[in-house]
């Protein structure tokens, strides 16, 4: 089982991050509220009339424990669940919040190596490896970036003592 | 061929024709909606500009593309305004597809593509060129590196016209492939499309007329009748579809690759080297289960744009009890690991719930809700059930020494064939629910087209999961010491 944690910034940025995307959320609830509220101009009436606040309440509700959820707990719960490990004959993932994934990926099925860094992650100063092989992309989240750019050479030149074609 | 060359003139009509087929239905909706309104002169004049464009843009495509090969390499150069030159070397192609289009075949003219891996490069594609260039540029990629002497370069191209085995498909077989290939999925997709566009003709109006001229008829066995027809049509589609594409099919085993050619109107002809081969996949239909029959799909890193065909078909119908013989006999490498892992009986229940949860969550309350004799769909269960059933009987895994046999079903059963060294992850999850029990999902994942193809089973013991990831990475008890050891040392990591 692999055992290396990332980074523990990684929980500031995914909650940061959640915290604006998850706003979304909410698109609904204000469309609701423009509907109820404004007034058509000729007859002075709501354009959405069959308001119902309980049911709003209920919507809001449980939107608004859903962007806590996402914003409080998610981020902790996924940091402390992610662990990866990489040897010199396979990359070991380990991660999820309900379900857990184990991904096992031999080195010499990898393709490209990347490092990625988006403007959240720049701010707490860490960035992600991608490992990609002919099917598909794996990506390890926040370590800080010293060890990212470590992580990527190290897999790159594990890569290229055991390169055999796809 | 080291000189720069066109292709055949033909090559600037079959593009003309690309961009009328691409954008067909545009056209055919255009043609309805701008034909007939005001101003609809105006929509002809700007469909004819676009074809006379469409036509000198051919032309110019053509003039601009020349191609080579050089060292082994198939150099090509193109674009009206965004030049490019596109290199292929030949230890990149993972395979060769020649075909011979309805427009081809006139001029005794024929399309190749050469596929390499991965999503990032693009396949290849000279549209028009002889048959006997096509051959040559297909040797000559697939010409080993070693071999460079003039003598070796005469052995190797005896050596390669002799043909090993070979296979045909019999009419019989060839018929009967055609008739169990009903497409669910197209029925589904038709039924879709239609549904989607029903609005406009199923109205009032057009209902009552209905009735009038179809005395009997309410709207029961109405909807019934359309599903009927539909079903029908799109079986016949797909049963005049197997019969256009696989006439003649023909696989030939040689030296290096297998050669497979197939089709009536639009011969195909592609080329697959053996160690291209990312795995092997034979696939029982439901139609085909009960008669014994089944299809062999064989999976590349050929790049392909349309995920559906992106797995080449190797027999379109082959006896399960022959599967073995025509493995032995084309797919060396392809041996039949005897299975010896199943999901454990505590599993059982988890397999049988696991159909019913479509229907009762999804499929039930969704013909309740637009259909008030939705809940007849309750009578399902059994079929639910037993399909639950199936599929835990089916559900197994083989691990030999270089090969892993997994045989699962989702409606139709598969049986993979995924060499070692060719698979790119395995994956395993489990939920809660699972955990509590130990066991996983194995989910395995072979290159295929520009993406992979994942191979599942369901509910295995976990221990089993392990074990198929210690086979993956060879023994693996000193695991710990070797992770330790590999920074500081590279030496030990070379090995």
């Amino acid at each position: 089982m692999p055992l290396t944690r990332i980074h523990d910034n990684a929980v500031k940025a995914w909650t940061l991050a959640a915290s604006l995307y998850g706003l979304s959320w909410f698109i609904p609830t204000i469309i609701y509220l423009i509907a109820v509220t404004n007034l058509k101009a000729e007859t002075g009436e709501a354009i959405f009339q069959n308001n119902n606040w309980w049911l709003f309440g209920g919507i809001f509700l449980i939107t608004f424990l859903f962007y806590v959820a996402t914003v409080f707990f998610f981020p902790r719960i996924r940091w402390r669940r992610w662990r990866y490990e990489v040897s010199e004959k396979e990359i070991d993932l380990l991660r999820g919040i309900i379900i857990k994934k184990r991904t096992l990926v031999p080195i010499n099925r990898v393709q490209h190596v990347d490092t990625i860094q988006g403007p959240i992650d720049k701010r707490y100063k860490i960035s992600s490896v991608a490992i990609s092989t002919a099917a598909t992309t794996h990506e390890i989240p926040a370590l800080d970036d010293e060890t990212a750019d470590d992580l990527r050479n190290k897999i790159s030149s594990l890569v290229q003592k055991v390169k055999e074609d796809v | 061929m080291s000189e720069f060359k066109r292709q055949h003139p033909v090559a600037a009509i079959s593009r003309l024709l690309a961009v009328i087929r691409q954008n067909f239905v545009t056209l055919l909706i255009l043609l309805f909606i701008g034909g007939t309104g005001s101003g609809g002169e105006y929509f002809w004049y700007a469909l004819i500009i676009g074809l006379v464009t469409a036509f000198f843009a051919g032309i110019f495509g053509w003039f601009r593309f020349t191609y080579r090969v050089i060292d082994g390499e198939l150099q090509i150069k193109k674009g009206i305004l965004r030049r490019s030159n596109l290199y292929l070397s030949r230890e990149r192609i993972q395979v060769i597809d020649i075909t011979e289009g309805l427009l081809q075949r006139m001029f005794g003219l024929v399309k190749v593509e050469v596929k390499t891996a991965g999503s990032g490069t693009e396949s290849a594609t000279i549209s028009a060129i002889t048959r006997e260039e096509a051959e040559q540029l297909r040797l000559e990629l697939r010409k080993r590196r070693s071999v460079e002497t003039e003598d070796n370069k005469e052995k190797e191209q005896e050596e390669r016209e002799i043909e090993y085995e070979s296979w045909n498909i019999s009419k019989k077989d060839l018929v009967y492939a055609a008739i169990t290939s009903g497409n669910f999925g197209l029925i589904a997709s038709i039924l879709g499309a239609i549904s989607g566009q029903m609005d406009q003709f199923v109205n009032e109006e057009n209902l009552n007329y209905l009735y009038s001229k179809l005395p009997g008829f309410n709207n029961i066995s109405l909807v019934i009748a359309v599903i009927l027809f539909i079903i029908v049509v799109s079986w016949l589609l797909s049963f005049l579809g197997v019969i256009f594409k696989y006439s003649d099919f023909k696989v030939e085993k040689h030296e290096k690759e297998l050669l497979v050619s197939s089709g009536l109107i639009e011969r195909k002809r592609i080329t697959i080297p053996f160690d291209r081969i990312q795995a092997v996949r034979y696939v029982e239909g439901v139609l085909r289960q009960p008669f014994g029959y089944g299809m062999l799909y064989v999976e590349s890193a050929g790049f392909e744009q349309n995920s559906k065909e992106r797995s080449i078909v190797l027999v379109p119908y082959l006896a399960a009890e022959e599967l073995t013989g025509f493995l032995n006999q084309f797919l060396d490498e392809f041996d039949e690991p005897e299975y010896d892992t199943f999901p454990p009986q505590k599993s059982f229940m988890r397999y049988i719930r696991r159909p019913n949860y479509l229907l009762f969550l999804v499929l039930l309350p969704g013909a309740w809700l637009f259909w008030s004799y939705g809940w007849t769909l309750i009578f399902l269960t059994p079929l639910t059930v037993a399909l639950g059933w199936l599929r835990y009987k089916d559900a197994a895994l083989g691990i030999g020494e270089s090969l892993l046999r997994m045989r699962y079903r989702v409606l139709a059963r598969t049986t993979a064939l995924v060499r070692k060294k060719r698979i790119q992850h395995i994956e395993s999850s489990c939920n809660p629910f699972q955990r509590r029990k130990n066991i996983e999902h194995l989910k395995v994942m072979a290159a295929s087209g520009s993406d992979g193809i994942a191979f599942t089973i369901n509910d295995l013991r976990s221990e089993d999961c392990d074990k198929t990831y210690k086979w993956l990475i060879g023994t693996h008890e000193n695991s710990e010491s070797e992770q330790t050891a590999l920074p500081g040392n590279p030496e030990a990591a070379g090995r």
